[in-house]
């Protein structure tokens, strides 16, 4: 039976017997006129809006690959390792599943960045999408975990000694601290009980709690509607349908445009996949690929580039607690935009020449820390981590002056939308 | 479509290209899931290590007595080695009405098991010793005339899960819930003593 | 095109612990003793052709893709160094597909008797006793090109020179204080490393330091330079290929699946772009 889904206002799909047993059963149909047909997007979505949905595929992506790795993962210190290799090797395309996985896990932070980039050129933390703003902080901060916890289960060299690294940040917590570490590690040393525990959580715990906080995501910008880049709130002009004079239905027309995007993030996935996996050893590093040995520390113990950046922080001072507090700091702040932000304006479009310097100076910030982690902690390298975690912070702290209107001279906002039609 | 109802010929053009291009792009993208779904449902196939592990098995039979069964294993399945004695050989004659397969036209065995004895020497029967009916261990029943078995007991294997009997070559008794014989794997003898399973014409050397 | 030409030293010599224990020993006399010979004769000598002064920058530039190449590495690797060095992950029946060595030709020359050519590539050499003998074990090689990479390899096996005060009598100039002896020096010959004082600016004033500056050769190996480092480099581009053998399958099948992907996003786009005709 045919199916034809006209633009919004004509009359209800046609359906034949079986559909319409389903729709008697099942909110299918509510679901597809409400949430996809019947919700409207801004029509000027532009190249950081793809980043949202990416981040749904690459969560799909992950959760996929990784229960296929999980039916040959052997977890243990005596066989983690090896059955890596096992899954590189001797499972029949085993290799692609791995490799999926592992760019993957980058591509998917690069996705986040991106997608958490778009709120602060957008202002889409701000009212009324504070609670939007707080969840999906919450979505990168379990991310950041589940990444961690990955991480550990290859059991390479340098798995062993970020586990060591991390671990001992928990000792810096006054009075609890050693004792903490203890319980968390399960042994005296990173061992296998450790290893053990983090596959558990990484397989199963953190990745429920991950599918509960893209849900609870997704609901909240049900209601808000989404951000746009003129910062113009869509819903307070509507038409004479009810329906926002400066929206397009999400269904046919951010679908299919979103499937472009895909189609893109499949492109770039699959020529580092298939010809770059290791990416020179920023996907997969060099040290992972010897056998953990608490007998050898690698000559450079960094995490993973989407972990630089805050690991420059916690080098920036000589300090163990201070910096270990100064990371946690800078991981938090990202909670209080939405209040720190005092401008009557969301986009940067419209906002003066203060916001958008400020906002110049965390962005090469976080790039020059991000560059700095990957470095080891002598010469320039130093400099460099400093300075840019006084600008790091500069962004956060300052923020409720440099966006105070008296200081930055904001443009007008438009009424309606800024649209070209893409023909 | 225009207000006035006029038929636009660039719009039904657009809604006909619109069509062709959805349509194409989702065959497309089918195409693409299916092909992307290959490499991880043929991830499950038997490993490499399996593969090795799945080499064949030798067993020498030079220490079977006569009238004995010997088990081995191969590819993770039991094999029954029974050295017949010309009793048993002889047994295998005269009760072919109350077979369902006497011939083994429908069973699962090798070409040089297609006959009488259902092997390839008549003193030496190789079976996998998996029950047709539902996956059971068959117990060796080589004594005539069992109580429970019946006067007429030729001899063979009676499954204890639901009673299905097999005789000196694995053939199935009526009566039994399995329908198939036994299955014989493919072997072959290497010299005199050592039975290579696993190994036949067919599946080439080791 | 298939070179399996097994040197002396054939499988079925390779027996129980005790003749190992009398190979590695000798080998260790073999090496010592020239080298402690060669060096004192060196101090007479005038020097001989310099070379070396850049081998930081010296590369295998191998490809996994010449079979040839990846073929002698395997003969090469199974001959002078899975002594001690095993290759855990790697069976005899892969190397042969992958190398398209024949089966019979694999078990017969590559395979040790009494092995299937299932069987992983294991090293004869005792662990324990490896332990006793050099310090540490001879790590197993399967990932070395995936943990070092193929110019750290390259450069190991280059720079081995004669150095009197280490107790295999060399030393190296990538990896110092290696407890590996110079196993190849018969083909390559010995060579002696002379440095020269550098002096430096540091932040506590000048700092005199020792820098390599060149190589000599003190006796000529088996091999010419140019043969040994082709040997070096075939035996660097095995290891690349042990590290991940399925890489040139990788590749291949990439060039299909970004193209497929590329048709895909480009109807996709076609598609978005009619669609979008609406929105004005």
């Amino acid at each position: 039976m045919a199916t034809v889904v006209k633009p919004p206002g004509a009359p209800a799909v046609k359906t034949g017997k079986l559909r319409a047993w389903f729709y008697k059963r099942f909110p299918i149909e509510e679901f597809i006129s409400d949430q996809l047909v019947g919700y409207f997007a801004p029509k000027n979505f532009n190249f950081w809006y793809f980043f949202g949905v990416l981040s749904v595929v690459a969560l799909a992506l992950q959760l996929f690959t990784g229960i296929f790795l999980t039916m040959f993962y052997k977890p243990g210190e005596a066989t983690s390792f090896d059955s890596v290799e096992y899954i590189m090797r001797e499972v029949d395309w085993g290799w692609l599943i791995r490799y999926l996985h592992s760019t993957g896990a980058s591509a998917f932070f690069v996705i986040v960045y991106l997608h958490m980039y778009r709120a602060l050129l957008y202002g889409s933390y701000k009212t009324p999408r504070e609670l939007l703003w707080v969840i999906g902080m919450l979505v990168y901060l379990t991310l950041m975990a589940e990444a961690f916890l990955g991480y550990v289960l290859p059991w390479g060299n340098m798995s062993y000694w970020a586990a060591q690294v991390i671990v001992n940040l928990f000792g810096t917590i006054p009075g609890i601290g050693p004792g903490l570490v203890e319980w968390i590690r399960g042994d005296y040393g990173i061992a296998d009980a450790t290893l053990n525990r983090f596959f558990a959580l990484h397989v199963v715990a953190v990745p429920l709690g991950l599918l509960l906080l893209v849900l609870l995501h997704l609901v909240a910008l049900r209601r808000t509607g989404s951000s746009n880049p003129d910062g113009i709130e869509i819903k307070e002009r509507l038409g004479p349908d009810g329906k926002p004079l400066d929206g397009i239905p999400f269904h046919p027309y951010y679908t299919v445009k979103d499937t472009v995007g895909v189609g893109v993030f499949f492109v770039l996935l699959a020529i580092v996949v298939f010809f770059v996996p290791t990416l020179g050893g920023y996907f997969l590093e060099h040290a992972n690929f010897e056998q953990a040995d608490p007998f050898s520390t690698p000559p450079e113990i960094t995490p993973s580039w989407y972990f630089t950046p805050y690991y420059a922080i916690l080098r920036a001072v000589p300090n163990q607690r201070l910096g270990a507090l100064l990371l946690l700091l800078a991981v938090l702040a990202y909670l209080f935009l939405p209040w720190l932000d005092r401008s009557p304006v969301k986009s940067m479009r419209y906002r003066g020449w203060l916001s958008r310097a400020f906002l110049a100076l965390f962005t090469v910030s976080f790039l020059g820390l991000m560059y700095a982690g990957l470095n080891p902690p002598q010469g320039v390298y130093v400099m460099i981590g400093r300075i840019c975690t006084v600008g790091y912070f500069l962004y956060f702290v300052l923020m409720p002056f440099y966006t105070n209107p008296r200081f930055d001279r904001v443009k007008p906002v438009p009424e309606r939308l800024r649209y070209h039609a893409h023909h | 479509m225009t207000a006035s109802g006029v038929i636009d010929a660039d719009a039904l053009a657009d809604e006909s290209r619109r069509h062709f291009l959805l349509a194409a792009t989702v065959a497309t993208g089918a195409t693409g899931v299916a092909l992307a779904a290959a490499p991880f449902i043929a991830s499950w196939n038997p490993s490499e290590r399996t593969r090795a592990l799945g080499a064949p098995t030798e067993f020498n039979v030079a220490k079977l007595e006569p009238g004995a069964l010997a088990q081995t294993l191969w590819r993770k399945q039991p094999i029954y080695i029974v050295r017949r004695t010309p009793e048993m050989i002889a047994s295998l004659a005269n009760h072919d009405s109350r077979l369902k397969d006497p011939q083994s036209r429908d069973s699962e065995q090798p070409a040089y098991a297609v006959n009488a004895t259902r092997s390839r020497n008549p003193e030496y029967l190789v079976l996998i010793g998996t029950c047709t009916h539902l996956g059971c261990l068959p117990k060796p029943r080589f004594d005539l005339a069992r109580a429970e078995l019946g006067a007429d007991w030729p001899g063979g294997f009676a499954c204890p899960c639901h009673g299905s009997r097999f005789d000196l070559a694995g053939r199935v008794f009526d009566g039994s819930p399995a329908s198939l014989n036994l299955r014989v794997p493919p072997y072959s003898f290497a010299d005199a003593h050592k039975l290579v399973i696993g190994v036949d014409e067919q599946t080439g050397a080791a | 095109m298939l070179i399996i030409d097994s040197p002396s030293e054939s499988r079925a010599e390779r027996a129980p612990v005790s003749g190992w224990r009398r190979a590695a020993v000798l080998l260790l006399v073999a090496t010592i003793v020239p080298c402690a010979v060669l060096a004192e004769e060196a101090a007479k000598e005038p020097a001989a052709s310099a070379f070396g002064a850049d081998w930081e920058s010296w590369h295998p530039g191998n490809s996994v893709a010449d079979i040839a190449s990846l073929q002698r590495g395997a003969r090469d690797f199974l001959a002078y160094c899975n002594g001690c060095h095993a290759l855990k992950y790697e069976r005899y029946a892969r190397l042969g597909q992958d190398l398209s060595i024949p089966p019979d030709l694999l078990q017969k020359d590559l395979v040790p008797s009494g092995r299937k050519a299932s069987d992983y590539i294991t090293t004869p050499m005792p662990p324990a006793d490896a332990e006793a003998w050099f310090g540490k074990p001879p790590p197993d090689l399967s990932l070395i090109a995936r943990s070092r990479g193929t110019d750290y390899l390259y450069q190991y096996l280059m720079t081995f020179y004669v150095d009197p005060t280490r107790p295999t009598g060399t030393n190296n100039l990538r990896l110092d204080a290696t407890a590996m002896p110079a196993v190849l020096s018969s083909l390559e010959g010995l060579k002696r490393a002379v440095f020269k004082n550098v002096q430096t600016r540091g932040d506590s004033g000048v700092v005199t330091q020792r820098v390599f500056d060149h190589f000599e050769m003190l006796a000529p190996g088996q091999l010419n330079h140019d043969e040994y480092a082709g040997m070096v480099r075939d035996i660097v581009n095995f290891l690349d290929y042990v590290g991940e053998p399925q890489q040139a399958h990788r590749r291949a099948l990439g060039v299909w699946v970004v193209l497929f992907l590329l048709v895909f996003t480009w109807l996709a786009w076609l598609l978005k772009k009619e669609y979008w005709k609406d929105v004005s």
